[in-house]
C-alpha cells in the first residue's frame, strides 16, 4: 500500500519533471533573443531538475543514492546559477542588448506586438467572428444575472 | 512489464526530446552564447539521463558518473565564457583590471 502510494507520487514528480524540462527546451528554441532564452532554460530546467531528483529520491528511499541525488542536485542549482549569470554579463560585454533595450543597455518602452513578427497582424486584422459574436451574446449575459 | 520499468519511460523519453530540442538550438545559435547556452542545457538533460537510467537498470552507481558530469558541466561554462571574454584563460589580473568599474 505504502509502496504503491510512494511509485505513484514519484511517477507524478517524475512527469511533472520531463514536462518542465520539456517546456524548458521548447522555450530554449521558440524565444525571440539570447536573454529570453537564457530565461525559459534556466526556469525549465531548475524546476525539471528538482522534480526529477525529488521523484527519483522517492524512488530510492533512505540510501546512499539519495544523498548522491540531492548532491548532484545542489552542483547543478549553484552551478546553473553561476554560469547564468557569468553568460549574461559576457554576453552583455561582447556588445549583445536584450530586445527590449536600447543601446545602453537601459529598457526602452516597445510595443509587445513588433517583437513576433504574424502576431501584429493578426491582432491587427479585424476578427469577422468576434464582432459578429459580440452583439448576439451580450443581450444573453444581461439576462443571467437577472435570473439569478 | 511492471510499474517499476514502466515509470521511468515518460521521463526518458520528455528528457530524449528536451535534448534533441537543445542539439537543434547548438546547431542554429547565431551567436556563441546561444550556443553555450544549448550546451549547458545538454549537459543538464545528460545528467538527468544518467541518473534516469541508472535508476531503470537498477543500478544506481551511475550517479557516481553524474556528479562528475554536473562539476565538468559548471566548471566547462565558466571556462568558456572566461574564454571568450577574456582571449585567454590564463591572464586574470591585468586585463581584468581594465574593465573593472564599469558595469556591463
Amino acid at each position: 500500500m505504502i509502496d504503491a502510494l510512494i511509485d505513484i507520487a514519484s511517477l507524478i514528480c517524475l512527469c511533472l519533471g520531463g514536462f518542465f524540462f520539456l517546456v524548458g527546451a521548447i522555450g530554449l528554441n521558440r524565444m525571440p533573443d539570447l536573454f529570453s532564452r537564457m530565461h525559459a532554460v534556466s526556469a525549465g530546467d531548475t524546476a525539471g531538475f528538482g522534480l526529477m531528483v525529488a521523484g527519483m529520491c522517492l524512488q530510492a528511499g533512505l540510501t546512499l543514492a539519495t544523498v548522491k541525488l540531492i548532491f548532484i542536485l545542489a552542483v547543478a542549482l549553484f552551478g546553473g546559477a553561476v554560469g547564468a549569470h557569468a553568460l549574461a554579463r559576457a554576453a552583455l560585454h561582447d556588445g549583445q542588448r536584450p530586445l527590449l533595450a536600447n543601446g545602453d543597455g537601459a529598457p526602452v518602452a516597445t510595443d509587445p506586438r513588433d517583437l513576433f513578427p504574424g502576431l501584429k497582424a493578426r491582432l491587427d486584422q479585424p476578427s469577422d467572428s468576434g464582432a459578429a459574436n459580440a452583439p448576439a451574446s451580450d443581450p444573453e449575459r444581461e439576462v443571467k444575472p437577472s435570473n439569478s | 512489464m511492471t510499474l517499476e520499468t514502466v515509470m521511468w519511460i515518460p521521463p526518458i523519453a520528455a528528457v530524449l526530446a528536451a535534448l534533441a530540442l537543445a542539439v537543434v538550438r547548438a546547431l542554429a545559435g547565431p551567436t556563441a552564447f546561444d550556443r553555450l547556452l544549448a550546451a549547458n542545457a545538454i549537459g543538464n538533460g545528460a545528467i538527468l539521463m544518467l541518473a534516469l537510467f541508472g535508476f531503470l537498470t537498477g543500478r544506481p552507481e551511475f550517479l557516481d558518473i553524474g556528479i562528475a558530469y554536473a562539476l565538468l558541466n559548471a566548471i566547462g561554462l565558466l571556462a568558456v565564457l572566461k574564454f571568450f571574454r577574456y582571449g585567454a584563460l590564463g591572464c586574470a589580473g591585468r586585463v581584468e583590471d581594465k574593465g573593472a568599474g564599469r558595469d556591463d
